[in-house]
């Protein structure tokens, strides 16, 4: 994190560490589903079916990306932050496309706490902030449960007032 | 007023102008039907009086139909609504609030014109489908109820004597005539490349090669119905000044009319597309909160035009650009260069964007943040401070190398943004600081 951000990053505060552990699960049940699919082609050359030999290669290819996949992970889940300012919230992503948007309190049109059954078992949640434009929506991930709910009630609070 | 706190009917003819193909359809089917007889065989004899019978029992039907579709077809305005039931046996009760209103538009389908009738729809705030139609009314009282209805909505400029509505017509900021709206569609850059494509296509299946019409067909077809959108956008296209916004009207077979109030426009556009800046012709775009429940690109309020009719639209659509020379503001947003204070790329940029480092730029003033973008077509987005949803900041792996990074202003009603391209991340980093105060103040 050499490059200067607009806000630094050590003042973000990031995913939860167990949020990796989400990422990683979910990570092992799409990699498996995808490497099953991409055998298929080896399935049938096995029936006796003529195959072009070059779709056989396919399960390298999902094994080489699920891995790439697997390396880059962690600290995709180390760059995801939030930070509430006075009148916005700033939502950074990314390692090497790397995403900052601010969306100020006052175009907030609602906010949404999701959690999936993965992020439920180990107590998170995912925050999502939604404005009027479909582009400009904001959303937390790897939220402590309380602390989504907490940041909800704040968000909230921050909107109805700048609404005024 | 009282008299409007009652119920009303649409005109008697609606039902025909929603209902004229069926009557065609019926009499082509009796015609099919009755093919291997003659002219004589049909109309003589005993015949006759059963085709007779069969033919008024059947305009009986219709007619019995088209009374109940119209006599349960009611609305009624009130100082705060508009509703609208229809429907006999399924019976629909529809309202719209007049303050949630975001626009009415005039429509007129090609039945609708011969007979002098229009239909107004009413397109509310939430930007969902559910456009409330109110179909038919005589063209003068559609037009004389969007009037008043302008008025009760809270616009002081709207105003108007009745009596005067309809007779004299606003002032005209731009029209596009027929010539140059054809030469403007012929001249952009992807229709010549379809155009082409299709041509060669053609010939090469005039000199023998049969496989070719499977891409021929799809290809001409594509390019026809884009190229008759183009047209029909900008048929007879009018844009006059009213009610403190701009009120457009274009169509070939359909009239269509949409009146935009500067408030409801969150972003404007300006393309200039490569062989129409040699003859300094533009295309304005904007993001409205609300109208475009039909289709699914930006709302054009004009086709082409020259840069007198731009900056006429834009003096309506963003009065304040916040500067003092907002024509040579104008001017320079809408070519190039750096002047009246634009930021450019720097020269940086060169290996990513080749063809557009040079003609990058933005300029944020006291209300709005002009950016351009883009190499063959060149686009300058504007962006009220007060209309800005979200604010982006991203950098790619090449950015970074390059100490470049980019900014988007996002907004609603459309997918027009403030587009910072491959700034020095220096002035992304100052431009993100300065327009996050901005965004806050409102």
């Amino acid at each position: 994190m050499t490059a200067p951000v607009p806000w630094s990053p050590s003042s973000f505060t990031g995913a939860d560490p167990a949020y990796l552990k989400v990422r990683m699960i979910r990570w092992a049940i799409y990699s498996t589903v995808f490497l099953l699919i991409s055998l298929i082609p080896l399935g049938l050359k096995l029936f006796g079916l003529g195959v072009p030999s070059w779709l056989l290669t396919t399960p390298l290819l999902a094994l080489v990306l699920a891995l790439w996949d697997l390396r880059i992970m962690r600290r995709q889940v180390k760059a995801l932050g939030y930070l509430e300012r006075e009148a916005d919230l700033v939502v950074r992503s990314g390692v090497m496309w790397r995403k900052q948007l601010v969306i100020p309190y006052g175009r907030m049109q609602y906010v949404e706490v999701n959690s999936g059954p993965l992020e439920r078992r180990y107590g998170l949640c995912q925050l999502t902030l939604n404005t009027a434009g479909s582009s400009a929506t904001a959303h937390v991930y790897g939220l402590p449960e309380a602390l989504g709910e907490a940041l909800r009630e704040r968000l909230v609070a921050a909107g109805e007032e700048q609404m005024l | 007023m009282n008299s409007e706190e009652n119920w009303q009917r649409v005109h008697p003819a609606s039902p025909f102008v929603r209902g004229w193909l069926a009557i065609i359809g019926l009499v082509f089917i009796y015609w099919r039907n009755t093919e291997d007889w003659s002219m004589a065989e049909r109309f003589s004899g005993p015949r006759l009086f059963w085709t007779l019978v069969s033919a008024g029992a059947a305009l009986v039907v219709i007619l019995i139909f088209y009374f109940f579709s119209w006599y349960f077809t009611r609305y009624r305005l009130t100082d705060t609504h508009v509703y609208v039931n229809s429907g006999m046996l399924i019976r629909s009760q529809k309202q719209a609030r007049l303050d949630k209103l975001q626009a009415i538009d005039i429509a007129q389908p090609l039945g609708a014109r011969i007979l002098g009738l229009a239909e107004l729809r009413f397109d509310v705030a939430d930007g969902s489908e559910s456009v409330l139609r109110l179909a038919f009314l005589r063209k003068a009282q559609a037009q004389k109820l969007r009037e008043q209805l302008l008025g009760r909505m809270g616009s002081p400029q709207a105003e108007v004597q009745p009596e005067a509505v309809v007779e004299e017509p606003p002032p005209l900021t731009a029209r596009v005539p027929a010539g140059r709206l054809l030469a403007s569609i012929f001249l952009q850059l992807p229709i010549l490349v379809g155009l082409l494509v299709t041509v060669s296509l053609l010939i090469s299946y005039l000199l023998g090669a049969q496989g070719v019409l499977a891409g021929l067909i799809p290809t001409a077809l594509g390019l026809g119905s884009w190229v008759y959108k183009e047209i029909n956008q900008g048929w007879n296209f009018n844009a006059s000044a009213q009610d403190a916004g701009v009120r457009i009207s274009y169509g070939l077979a359909d009239t269509r009319q949409h009146s935009i109030p500067a408030g409801r426009v969150q972003a404007i556009m300006i393309t200039a597309p490569l062989f129409w800046r040699m003859l300094g012709w533009y295309r304005v775009q904007v993001n409205v909160m609300g109208t475009k429940s039909d289709e699914d690109d930006n709302l054009s309020v004009l086709p082409v035009g020259s840069f007198e009719e731009v900056c006429r639209l834009m003096g309506i659509l963003l009065p304040d650009l916040g500067v003092e020379n907002q024509r040579e503001v104008l001017r320079t947003a809408v070519s190039t260069g750096t002047a009246h204070g634009f930021t450019g790329s720097p020269s940086r940029a060169k290996p990513l964007s080749p063809g557009a480092w040079k003609h990058q730029g933005f300029l944020a003033t006291g209300t709005t943040v002009i950016s351009r973008y883009g190499w063959l077509a060149r686009q300058a987005s504007f962006v009220p401070h007060r209309r800005v949803q979200g604010m982006g900041w991203q950098q790619g792996p090449w950015e970074r190398r390059r100490k470049l990074a980019g900014v988007r202003l996002y907004c609603a009603g459309g997918n027009i943004m403030g587009y910072l391209h491959q700034i020095d991340q220096e002035t992304a980093k100052e431009f993100m600081q300065a327009q996050s105060k901005r965004l806050a103040e409102r």
